[in-house]
């Protein structure tokens, strides 16, 4: 087995001719040239070629959910905006124009098809599912956004805290850490979030209205533990380090050490790991809004349109294939850019 | 259905029920009502297993004197407790909406109208294990005094007989027995009642008037001797079934020792089997088809109905049939014959609070039920079969069709009409540069309470659409139902528009919509008049209102509520709808609901009752589920 594995490394570094190019050679020595970090990540990750397709995928939804409004209005449809014609007379959705199969499994009917402009069909509501895919994103990528920020925030700050000061800072912070790592956050969710959207006082005094507000707050508030102890080993580590040492010794403030000298070097596993969360936060919103406990339905969700696809499936699945793609698209790229990153960031890479 | 939860939250706490009866109104006749017409030979739709399943458990653990709900009015009626009076489980036009003796074989009305006699037929028994206990008076007065009891009628309908003489005085602990009840024999009772009432058939024919009987102590509540919470499971039945193992039930026992029968596990199951005591010749009013029913409670509607649609499940008692299941049932020619749709007397309606700006202002309710796309709402529920499109308020049933045709905002293809819409907007003081569209600051973020379910939810996005175009935007609160009944109801919440209502009758009469839906008698903290007519300004004010003043129909509902009944009375609740329609405009009612059940195809007969307005599950025949 050890061979095995000893060969596999080796294809594997013979398939990066970046690393091939690293390696050191002593038949070259002036070809050494001083890179910045910066400079190094870069060579590293444009040579992935999955990570790339992630980023323009990324890129690609994101330009969707900021354009969405143009792509309503090109539609001329808007998200919530019901078209009775384009349902049929039981008020069932009609099938995209182009769509290829458009009679009922069960009963063998023509499946009403769609007035021209609806390119990917009508939902059981007669809204358009394009512009709703759209709007979707938007719902999306700001959970990714927001609450993964919010996580980020609170777990850096802890992880920092608690690894620098140790003793009963870390105590405190890294049982606290374990509590909310031992709650069962979806019971909690799914608990929280229909306290909070039964009712249109919201909840807790106020501070938590129905909508898109209680599923940010839930993901950004009980997401941080992982990010914490991350943060917080490293920290550990670090804070014996000579440069820390020397830094002390010059007399810098715990503030200036931890932000100017432990934070940056922190930060390859916290973008790292952002990048990893970001994608299990979209899906955690998604089935949220699947189980009906999300955003409200006048807020197009990729999770909630999922949902209502869910009865139709038999005689209409391009209701449920397109929103699941944009889905399975959305958290790949998220998926596919983390690991290039990862990769790209590791020092023990060759420089 | 799970909106006979919703239909039948009916009339709490009605203090008059000024209810002229529909039987036989007129003073010092004596009335014979008529036997139920002898059902034609059966034998080959007899037996067999009736497998059901319900989305939800039954209200009140089938406590006769608690239980305010459709669907455990229909257990009561097709199976488990006879009561003096009742209904054949058909449809209005075979007479389903009429009322026969059924314990008793007739009623008789004295002279000054007060009082009423029933015989009650002899040699009736009990299901075990009471088989030895043949029903009496007595055990009909047990019954009206448990009623009255605020210990067991929790969530009842006690204000029906609190016109009884006696009642409110036995109900307040001021009298140990109901004055106006007597069982002179074991084989007559006599109602004296405070004010002539013509339909008290019609009240003794509901769950909670049904015998209990006496147990070997002689409590004064029989086998319902501390079983105040509970007697639902210690059920004694005298219709064709009982709960499975009611025959292990011991009553000699003490109350707390007693063990209920184990055919109805509450949230789980409820197996009822043949009651030995029924016979077919002593019961003219029941199919009683299936040897037995087995009911699951729980599951997912949509799942619920494939099952029915492979045969693996006979029938759904409560869901809502998905729209793609009637249109396979409506367009497949094998399925046809299976699916059923009957008119359910009962309206689907948007309400406006009066006390609400913009609401307060006539034009603007106008307007909305002009711009108000009816058509569409119905499409959302699934096309033309879930109902008739509403023109007015109170089902046409109870108006004897006298406004069948009436729609005093009639649009094209009651799609709504804009321009219509825009002229009467024009009128409204909201609209202060008088173009059609509101601009006051009142028809911005109106606040809507709506069902957070489908199709409710799918509405609201119709609604707001084709309110846009008169200025109205709405902020939309979609809730559970439950919660969303609530907050409609609770004068307190200050919504504006309620977008989920419906409402069902109790009893074939109009007050079970005037008294409830539009007087002040309904006012919360009673139910439901979410409009708020008839409020008085101290009552608005209370409230934390700035309007200080809102129509009323107080008198004209006393007056129709007053009227003998027949023509004159159906022509006055006519009159009352129209002025509703016209000069109050409370609501947009948009349709007059249906039932729509589908069959599996072991199923072999079917019949809808009209009284509880469900399926009659006696009547649903299986004589081939052997299994």
């Amino acid at each position: 087995m050890d061979t095995d594995v000893s060969q596999a490394e080796q294809r594997t570094v013979r398939g990066r001719p970046d690393l091939e190019d690293a390696a050191p050679s002593a038949e070259t020595p002036a070809s050494i040239i001083g890179r910045s970090p910066w400079e190094i990540f870069w060579r590293h990750f444009r040579q992935d070629r999955f990570a790339l397709a992630g980023l323009v995928i990324i890129f690609l939804i994101l330009v969707m959910a900021i354009f969405a409004p143009v792509v309503a209005d090109i539609a001329n449809h808007q998200p919530n905006q019901v078209n009775l014609n384009s349902l049929d007379s039981y008020g069932l959705p009609s099938a995209p124009r182009w769509w290829p199969d458009k009679y009922d499994p069960v009963t063998g009917e023509k499946i009403k098809e769609a007035p021209p402009g609806y390119l990917l069909g009508v939902d059981d509501t007669g809204r358009d599912q394009l512009v709703r895919i759209a709007y979707g994103a938007r719902t999306s990528l700001q959970v990714a956004f927001i609450a993964t920020g919010i996580g980020l925030v609170i777990g850096v700050l802890l992880g920092l805290t608690a690894g620098f000061y140790r003793g009963k800072t870390d105590t405190v912070i890294s049982r606290a850490t374990d509590v909310v790592l031992a709650l069962p956050i979806l019971l909690l969710a799914l608990g929280i979030a229909s306290a909070c959207g039964a009712n249109q006082e919201g909840c807790f005094w106020g501070l938590i209205k129905p909508g898109l507000g209680p599923v940010i707050m839930i993901i950004g508030l009980f997401g941080w533990p992982y990010m914490a102890r991350i943060v917080r080993g490293q920290v550990l580590s670090l804070r014996e380090k000579e440069f820390v040492e020397a830094s002390r010794s010059l007399g810098a403030s715990n503030r200036r050490i931890i932000l100017r000298e432990i934070l940056p070097n922190v930060a390859a596993p916290i973008i790292v790991y952002t990048t990893l969360i970001i994608p299990s936060n979209i899906l955690f919103e998604a089935g949220l809004s699947f189980l009906g406990v999300g955003v409200p339905d006048t807020t197009p969700s990729w999770g909630g349109m999922l949902s209502d696809a869910g009865t139709a499936f038999t005689f209409a699945p391009w209701l449920m294939i397109f929103p699941g793609l944009a889905l399975f698209l959305t958290t790949l790229a998220f998926n596919l850019v983390g690991d290039g990153l990862r990769d790209a960031l590791d020092p023990r890479k060759g420089v | 259905m799970r909106r006979g939860v919703a239909l039948n939250r009916a009339i709490r706490v009605i203090a008059v029920v000024a209810v002229l009866g529909m039987v036989a109104g007129a003073c010092g006749k004596s009335t014979e009502p008529t036997p139920g017409t002898s059902k034609p030979p059966t034998a080959d739709l007899e037996g067999g297993t009736l497998h059901m399943a319900m989305l939800a458990d039954v209200t009140a653990a089938f406590d006769p004197q608690k239980e305010y709900y459709s669907v455990t009015w229909e257990y009561f009626r097709c199976c488990l407790l006879r009561t003096l009076m009742s209904y054949e489980g058909t449809p209005t036009d075979e007479g389903g909406a009429e009322i026969h003796p059924d314990l008793a074989s007739d009623a008789k009305q004295s002279d000054d109208g007060l009082t009423w006699t029933f015989t009650i037929k002899p040699g009736l028994m009990y299901a075990p294990p009471m088989q030895d206990t043949e029903i009496t008076a007595g055990d009909f007065i047990r019954a009206i005094e448990r009623t009255a009891n605020p210990k067991a009628n929790v969530g009842g309908y006690s204000f029906y007989y609190s016109v009884i003489e006696g009642f409110d005085d036995f109900a307040a602990g001021t009298a140990d027995t109901i004055s106006g009840m007597a069982a002179p024999d074991d084989h007559t009772l006599s109602i004296t009642t405070t004010s002539p009432v013509g339909d008290i058939s019609y009240r003794f024919a509901m769950g909670t008037t049904a015998p209990i009987p006496p147990d070997a102590e002689g409590e004064r509540m029989g086998v319902a001797e501390g079983h105040d919470r509970n007697y639902g499971r210690f059920l004694v039945a005298s219709g064709p079934y009982m709960f499975d193992g009611s025959d292990t039930m011991d009553f000699s026992a003490d109350p707390k020792d007693q063990t209920e029968a184990p055919g109805y596990v509450p949230g789980r199951q409820i197996v009822l089997v043949r009651n030995p005591s029924w016979t077919r010749e002593s019961d003219q009013l029941r199919d009683a088809f299936p040897e037995k029913i087995e009911v699951r409670i729980g599951g997912d509607n949509d799942d619920l109905y494939n099952q029915v649609a492979q045969g693996a499940l006979d029938f759904v008692v409560d869901g809502a049939v998905p729209p793609e299941k009637i249109r396979d049932y409506q367009t497949n020619p094998d399925l046809q014959d299976r699916i059923n749709i009957y008119a359910s007397d009962a309206v689907r309606y948007v309400s406006f609070n009066l006390a609400v700006p913009p609401f307060d202002d006539v034009h603007v309710r106008k307007a909305v039920n002009w711009a108000f796309d009816k058509q569409g709402f119905r499409q959302l529920r699934g096309g033309p079969s879930v109902g008739e499109i509403a023109g007015h308020i109170m089902v046409n049933s109870l108006e004897d069709n006298i406004l069948a045709t009436y729609d005093p905002y009639p649009t094209a293809n009651a799609a709504g009409d804009v321009a219509k819409a825009k002229e009467e907007m024009k009128q409204s003081v909201y609209d202060t540069d008088q173009d059609g569209v509101c601009d006051a600051p009142e028809c911005k973020d109106i606040l809507t309470i709506t069902d957070r379910e489908d199709p409710y939810s799918e509405q609201m996005a119709l609604l707001k659409q084709f309110l846009e175009p008169i200025g109205l935007t709405l902020d939309d609160k979609q809730l559970e139902r439950g919660t969303m009944y609530n907050k409609c109801n609770d004068a307190n919440s200050k919504h504006a528009l309620c977008a989920g209502p419906g409402w069902g009758k109790d009893y074939a009469d109009g007050v079970t919509f005037a008294e409830p839906l539009f007087s002040s008698a309904g006012l919360w903290e009673s139910c439901c008049n979410y409009s708020l007519v008839g409020a008085t300004a101290d009552q608005l004010k209370g409230w934390g209102y700035k309007v200080t003043s809102v129509p009323s129909v107080d008198d004209d509902e006393a007056t129709c509520a007053a009227l003998e009944p027949g023509d004159a009375r159906f022509k006055c609740w006519a009159e009352l709808d129209k002025k509703l329609m016209e000069d109050v405009v409370p609501w947009v009612p948009y349709l007059f609901d249906n039932s729509v059940d589908i069959l599996s195809d072991n199923i072999k007969n079917y019949s809808f009752d009209q009284f509880a307005g469900l399926a009659a599950f006696d009547s649903l025949a299986v004589p081939g589920n052997t299994a």
